[in-house]
């Protein structure tokens, strides 16, 4: 029984294969290589894209990276041990409050500045808009 | 269309890489002429439409005529072109889907008032092509690049840049597939046979 089903599976496979294996060649069209050749001899007089000015944006990306950096270091700083302490007493959570604001100040700035750079490094792209 | 024995296009294909890269644009035509047919049968097989095929395979040129300097010469170019075609395949395919069937709708077209007639296995053969364009893409992939390459399952690994291990294991699992889809196929065919053999002993005497 098991012997009939393997060579039932065998005989299957075999005419799939024959199937698969028994495709009609597809013959490009006459105007095919002048089309291709048309593209490429208009890629070819195009002048090449601007690459990006990664030598002027290193200065903002490194400006980015250390104000990130810094906020990250400030956040240890003073998240860190509000966060661990257990439970604070009721007439202390207003002053608690404080160190998130000044902290969310601190990543206004952090993302101001991110977006100034962006927007700096994509006019020396020559890019205008946002997009 | 004429076909090169693989040394000589290898070294067609250098020279005229050589030439491209030192300014020749039209040295790119011999390139085309020399690939224009695999390509749009890959993308043929890929797709199972005509005119997208020839599309597909214009694109992949131009992919290729931008990053031939990105081709390594100790590398056959024609490898090099294959999977940079299967790349570009796969995502154009990806972008806009084929018109396909799904797997289970994918059923063999048999009955018994159609089953003697060549049609029928003719209807069959295509249902068997068109299911395997309805496999997920990993299984269908393999499939496709296996016959396009002649049964070569290496040439076919290094087309999609797998294991060759990986690539029959998925060619296994693709067979289950169309297997279990196509379970009478082998009568229909045998029945096809039988009844060309009766033709041909009438036809005799």
């Amino acid at each position: 029984m098991n012997q009939a089903k393997i060579d039932h599976s065998t005989m299957l496979d075999a005419k799939i294969e024959a199937i698969l294996a028994s495709e009609e060649e597809l013959i490009p069209s006459s105007g095919f290589v002048a089309s291709v050749m048309e593209r490429v001899q208009e890629e070819a007089v195009a002048p090449p894209p601007i690459p990006f000015p990664w030598k002027r944006a290193i200065p903002g990306t490194l400006l980015t990276a250390g104000v990130f950096g810094w906020g990250a270091v400030e956040l240890l700083r003073h998240g860190l041990p509000a966060l661990s302490s257990p439970a604070l007493p009721l007439p202390h959570l207003p002053a608690a409050l404080v160190v998130p604001v000044e902290q969310a100040g601190w990543l206004a700035l952090a993302l101001g500045v991110t977006l100034l750079s962006w927007l700096l490094s994509r006019r020396l792209a020559g890019r205008g808009g946002l997009l | 269309m004429t076909t090169f024995h693989p040394s000589v296009a290898q070294e067609l294909d250098q020279a005229d890489v050589a030439l491209v890269l030192a300014g020749d644009v039209s040295a790119f035509e011999g390139i085309v002429r020399r690939w224009q047919g695999p390509l749009v049968n890959m993308a043929w097989r890929y797709s199972r439409d005509r005119s997208r095929a020839e599309e597909m395979a214009q694109e992949a040129f131009i992919r290729a005529w931008r990053g031939l300097a990105h081709w390594r010469r100790e590398g056959c170019f024609s490898t090099w072109l294959f999977a940079l075609a299967a790349n570009v395949y796969r995502s154009e395919l990806k972008r806009f889907p084929t018109q396909t069937l799904p797997l289970d709708a994918a059923h063999e077209p048999s009955g018994p008032a159609s089953q003697h007639s060549e049609l029928a296995v003719k209807l069959s053969s295509e249902a068997v092509r068109r299911a395997v364009l309805a496999l997920p893409m990993r299984y269908r992939e393999p499939v496709v690049l296996f016959y396009f390459h002649e049964m070569d399952v290496a040439a076919a690994a290094a087309t999609m840049g797998l294991p060759e291990g990986t690539l029959k294991a998925r060619l296994s699992r693709a067979r289950t597939l169309l297997r279990q889809r196509f379970p009478h196929l082998e009568e229909e065919h045998a029945n096809l046979e039988f009844s060309s053999q009766v033709e041909g002993k009438e036809a005799a005497r």
